[in-house]
C-alpha cells in the first residue's frame, strides 16, 4: 500500500481508502465502487490478514520480520516541579540513531551504529506500548528504548510483538498475558523455579 | 532526583491560577474544532474528591473533557509529553497535568493523585492508557482500577463519542464533526485498604467501569486480552 495524507491505495489491486468528513471510504478504482467503512473493521481485517491480532497466531520457528527504525534510548530521568512541589518524573531520550529491528520467534534484535545493540527474549520484556508514532519497550535493567519506524507502522509492530510475547508466555507455560503496560502482567500457572 | 530532600515534595500539587483562563481557551477551541454536545454535567460533584474516567479516542479528548467539566481536573498525562518542548511543559503544568511514566509502574504519579484527592480535588484518568487506533474502547488498565479501589472516592465516568472521527491518531488534520461528551452518574466503590482486598475486587470493578464507559461512548464492552481466572502475576 502507498499512502499520503489521509489516503492509502494499492497499485496492484486498485483499492483506495480515504478519510473524508470524519468518515472512511473504501473504493475500487477499477470497478468504480465505493462504500463507507470504519477503522475498527479495517483494523480487524488487517489483523486477520497478518494473523498478529488473533489469539490463534502461532509463529513458525523460522519467523522473522524486520524493519529500519530510528532508535533512541532513555538517558536520564528528571523531576517535574511546579511552584516548588514535586509533580512527577519524565524521561529524556538520547538522540535517535538509525538502526534495524528484527523480530524473530524467540528474540527481539536491535542493531544500531551507536551503543545499545543487543537481543532480548520476549519473556524478558517488561512493558510494551505505542506512544504517538513510536513504540516504547521496557527492557531488563530499567532500560527504555524508543523505536520510530521509517517505513512501517508502530501499530503493526505493537500487535506483532504482543502476539510474539503471548506466544512466548504460552510456550514457556507462564499463562496468558493480561496486559502489556505499565508492565507485562500474566495470569496462569507459574513456571518452574518462579513463584 | 528521586528522594529529593525538598520538604515540599510531599505536598499536594498547588492550584494553577491559569486554569480558568486555559479552560476558557479549551472551550473556545472545542467549539471551533468540533460540533460539541455535552450531557450530564449535573453528575459532576460540586465539591469533594472524585475521579473523572474517560475513554480516549483522540488528542482532542482532554480539551473537550476538561473544557466541559466545571471543576478543575488534574489529569494523568504521559511523561514523554513533558519532553516535547518548554512551552508544552509550561502549558501542561498550568492545566494541572500529572506526568505518568507508562512504561513502568509509577508510584510518584499515584502519590500525586492521592494528594490531590486528599485536598478534595479531582483526578482525571484515561484508563485505556493510550489513544485508540480504531475508535473502539480498549481494555482498561488494571492499575487504574487498583488506584480507584485504593482511594475509595466517587468515580465520574465520561464517554466521548465522535472525537475519533474528528481527529484519529493516524491523521494529521482535524475534521469538524459532531462529538458528544456524556458525564455519567458517579460510581461508588468502597475503599480497599489492603492489596489482597483490592485484588479480590479488581475484576468486578474493572467490568463495571468498562460497561459504563462503553455505554456512555456508544460502544461495545472490550474483550480483555485474556480472561482472569485467579490472581494475576506480575513481572
Amino acid at each position: 500500500m502507498n499512502g499520503k495524507g489521509d489516503q492509502a491505495w494499492c497499485g496492484s489491486c486498485g483499492i483506495r481508502i480515504a478519510r473524508r468528513r470524519g468518515r472512511l471510504f473504501v473504493s475500487n478504482t477499477r470497478h468504480e465502487e465505493e462504500h463507507e467503512t470504519n477503522a475498527a473493521k479495517l483494523a480487524c481485517d488487517i489483523d486477520l490478514h497478518d494473523g498478529f491480532g488473533s489469539n490463534s497466531f502461532r509463529p513458525a520457528a523460522s519467523f522473522v520480520h524486520s524493519a529500519r527504525a530510528l532508535v533512541a534510548w532513555r538517558d536520564a530521568q528528571r523531576a517535574i516541579w511546579y511552584k516548588g512541589v514535586l509533580r512527577g518524573f519524565a524521561e529524556t531520550m538520547a538522540p535517535e540513531t538509525p538502526g534495524t529491528v528484527a523480530a524473530r520467534r524467540d528474540v527481539l534484535c536491535i542493531e544500531t551504529a551507536a551503543a545499545g545493540s543487543g537481543e532480548w527474549r520476549y519473556l524478558d520484556l517488561r512493558a510494551l506500548q505505542a506512544s504517538s508514532s513510536c513504540l516504547h519497550l521496557s527492557l531488563p535493567g530499567d532500560r527504555l528504548v524508543q523505536l520510530r519506524f521509517a517505513t512501517d507502522s508502530p501499530r503493526r509492530w505493537e500487535e506483532m510483538l504482543r502476539a510474539l510475547v503471548r506466544d512466548a508466555y504460552r510456550r514457556a507455560g507462564q499463562g496468558a498475558v493480561l496486559e502489556f503496560q505499565p508492565r507485562i502482567e500474566a495470569v496462569g500457572p507459574s513456571p518452574p523455579g518462579r513463584s | 532526583m528521586i528522594g529529593s530532600p525538598n520538604p515540599r515534595a510531599e505536598e499536594a500539587p498547588p492550584a494553577s491560577a491559569w486554569y480558568p483562563f486555559l479552560r476558557w481557551v479549551a472551550k473556545a477551541l472545542a467549539a471551533t474544532l468540533v460540533r460539541l454536545e455535552v450531557q450530564g454535567l449535573g453528575n459532576v460533584p460540586g465539591s469533594g474528591p472524585f475521579f473523572l474516567i474517560a475513554n480516549h479516542q483522540s488528542v482532542l479528548d482532554p480539551i473537550l473533557v476538561q473544557g466541559a467539566c466545571a471543576r478543575p481536573v488534574h489529569s494523568f498525562t504521559k511523561s514523554s509529553q513533558f519532553s516535547s518542548g518548554r512551552f508544552v511543559q509550561w502549558l501542561l503544568l498550568r492545566v494541572n497535568a500529572i506526568p505518568v511514566r507508562r512504561y513502568r509502574v509509577d508510584p510518584q504519579a499515584v502519590r500525586t493523585a492521592l494528594r490531590v484527592l486528599a485536598r478534595d480535588g479531582a483526578v482525571g484518568i484515561y484508563p485505556e492508557g493510550e489513544r485508540s487506533w480504531d475508535g473502539t474502547l480498549q481494555p482498561l488498565r488494571r492499575g487504574t482500577v487498583r488506584l480507584i479501589l485504593k482511594a475509595g472516592v466517587p468515580v465520574v465516568p465520561c464517554g466521548v463519542d465522535g472525537s475519533f472521527g474528528a481527529w484519529p491518531r493516524w491523521s494529521r488534520r482535524p475534521c469538524r464533526v459532531r462529538v458528544r461528551v456524556r458525564f455519567g452518574r458517579p460510581l461508588r466503590f468502597n475503599r480497599h485498604e489492603t492489596r489482597a482486598e483490592r485484588e479480590a475486587a479488581l475484576d468486578s470493578a474493572l467490568a463495571q467501569i468498562s460497561t459504563v464507559l462503553a455505554r456512555l461512548s456508544g460502544q461495545d464492552v472490550p474483550a480483555p486480552d485474556s480472561r482472569s481466572s485467579g490472581a494475576a502475576r506480575r513481572r
